[in-house]
């Protein structure tokens, strides 16, 4: 309890990573639902890892360059360009490819992750330069997040969900049916592009916050999680996001309280109460099964 | 003649290469019209055409309304839908309703409530708040009826309505389409293969072979040489 009561401190140590936890866990599973929706999980895991291997690119680009920028700000300025050029332009490389129906989606995400990983890997091994500075950045060290760093993300992703809500009516349709969007008259491309550029500002700040595992985690597991317990659109997401602000603060909890990674803490956390979720459904179900049978 | 749909020696293909050519016909306000022939021989592309959802190769379409302002009422096939959606069937119909509410704008009262009426209209006021991937096959093609209705159309476009459904939901759907048409003056097109459904309620057809597409009465068009021709000896036999 006195663990509980020192993480809710104003004075407490690690409150911007705290909090910066708790707003992943609240966006990212609103921008994982149509993950879900749309079926591209797998998805979730390649972009993240994009997103990661732009940041490594322009920290080489800087080295091979020569460029230095200098302190703090600078840094995270070059790795939130690579994070959002790489995941962005990976997002509509992989939509204009599924439009042209070439390979199967498996092959299309299952090909971008094994490039991202490896390029995250011959990037930071490339760079003289920097490498543990990157390392952090690619891990997603959320322990160091600033002051000035939270404000950011708390923006960003402040603005993502805004527009999330906003526009829910015309994401929701071009998801549902696109067909059905093209004839009454809307911008269908558009719709997907600005929902792209959506998801890619979320991955890439939650990966440089957190880091890849635990965006992929935030995208797919509270969704996951949602979805088995509502039947309405906007139940799904707000339940979803609940799901995900809920498990950031529990895992941070146990992270802090057992000198545990996050990372691993706040995943775990989130496929746990998946499973836990799932088997309780099945169980109701079975019983009410019963009932109607007697 | 009061023409709402005309087709002036259409070409409708994929990638730049035609499947019909020289496509040309009417169809009149409050008409009831089939889209018919064999497998494989473009119906769909046709529909797709006339729904604007692939380019015109050549020749051009004419609308005889204003397709920003009101758009066609589209019922696609109930499978093409993804059922992992939470929706219930009252939220898709809503999507029809909503199609007019200009993005960031909130959808209000009076396209709440038409939704919850095109509901009525089919007969699924009851099942406003069920799940709509829960709902048997029939009824999830009556809420696709309502949606497209909730757009406050001028010419409905239907494909194969009564596919995979049971002789009851069919009865029902068929019930639905024909009030609409007979009794709200609404315009219907069809695309169907369902011969015995298209000889008892539609009044004239298009029928679609070899690349190119010919419009008759369903008793012209629906001679018992050409449906011999195009599906089989049991398609002649009298129903």
């Amino acid at each position: 309890m006195s663990t509980l009561a020192e993480m809710l401190s104003r004075d407490f140590l690690l409150h911007n990573a705290l909090v910066g936890s708790v707003l992943v866990g609240l966006v990212c599973p609103l921008v994982g639902v149509y993950f879900v929706l749309r079926r591209m999980i797998f998805l979730g895991v390649a972009l993240p890892q994009l997103s990661a291997a732009g940041v490594a690119f322009a920290f080489l680009l800087k080295s091979v360059a020569g460029v230095h920028q200098h302190g703090e700000s600078g840094e995270r300025v070059l790795a939130i360009i690579g994070s959002l050029g790489f995941a962005f332009v990976g997002l509509l490389v992989l939509a204009a490819l599924e439009r042209q129906g070439r390979q199967t989606v498996e092959a299309r995400i299952g090909i971008t992750y094994a490039f991202a990983a490896a390029a995250s890997i011959l990037f930071v091994a490339a760079d003289p330069y920097g490498e543990a500075e990157m390392t952090h950045l690619l891990k997603g060290d959320i322990v160091t997040t600033t002051g000035t760093g939270l404000r950011l993300l708390a923006g960003v992703l402040g603005a993502v969900a805004l527009a999330l809500f906003a526009l829910r009516k015309e994401f929701l349709l071009v998801s549902f049916d696109r067909d059905m969007a093209v004839v009454l008259g809307k911008r269908a491309a558009l719709w997907d592009t600005v929902l792209y550029l959506l998801i890619g500002v979320t991955i890439s700040f939650g990966v440089m916050t957190a880091g890849p595992l635990v965006t992929f985690g935030f995208l797919v597991a509270p969704p996951l999680t949602a979805r088995l317990v509502t039947r309405h659109m906007p139940a799904f997401s707000v339940v979803a996001a609940a799901f995900g602000a809920v498990t950031a603060f529990v895992g941070f909890y146990f992270a802090y309280r057992f000198d545990l990674p996050l990372g691993p803490m706040d995943v775990a956390l989130a496929i746990f109460v998946l499973i836990f979720v799932g088997v309780f459904r099945g169980a109701v179900r079975a019983v009410r099964w019963r009932r109607l049978q007697r | 003649m009061d023409p709402l749909l005309r087709l002036w020696g259409v070409s409708l293909g994929y990638k730049g290469r035609p499947v019909l050519d020289g496509v040309s016909f009417v169809i009149e306000r409050g008409e009831f019209a089939a889209l018919l022939g064999p497998n494989g021989a473009g119906k769909t592309t046709l529909f797709r055409g006339i729904l604007g959802l692939i380019p015109v190769l050549a020749g051009r379409i004419e609308y005889g309304f204003d397709r920003r302002a009101t758009p066609p009422g589209y019922v696609p096939q109930k499978e093409s839908l993804d059922p992992i959606f939470p929706l219930t069937a009252y939220e898709v119909v809503l999507m029809g309703a909503a199609a007019r509410v200009l993005p960031l704008w909130p959808v209000g009262r009076r396209r709440r409530h038409l939704a919850a009426e095109c509901l009525a209209r089919v007969g699924l006021s009851d099942a406003a708040e069920e799940p709509f991937w829960a709902l048997s096959g029939g009824q999830k093609q009556r809420v696709l009826i309502a949606r497209a209705l909730a757009v406050e159309p001028p010419l409905l476009l239907l494909d194969e309505p009564t596919a995979g459904v049971d002789p009851g939901a069919e009865a029902a759907i068929i019930d639905v389409i024909m009030r609409l048409n007979r009794d709200e003056g609404l315009t219907v097109v069809i695309v169907s293969h369902h011969l015995r459904l298209v000889r008892e309620v539609v009044r004239s057809v298009i029928w679609v072979e070899e690349a190119s597409a010919t419009k008759g009465t369903a008793a012209e068009m629906l001679s018992t040489e050409r449906l011999v021709d195009a599906f089989g000896t049991a398609a002649g036999r009298p129903l």
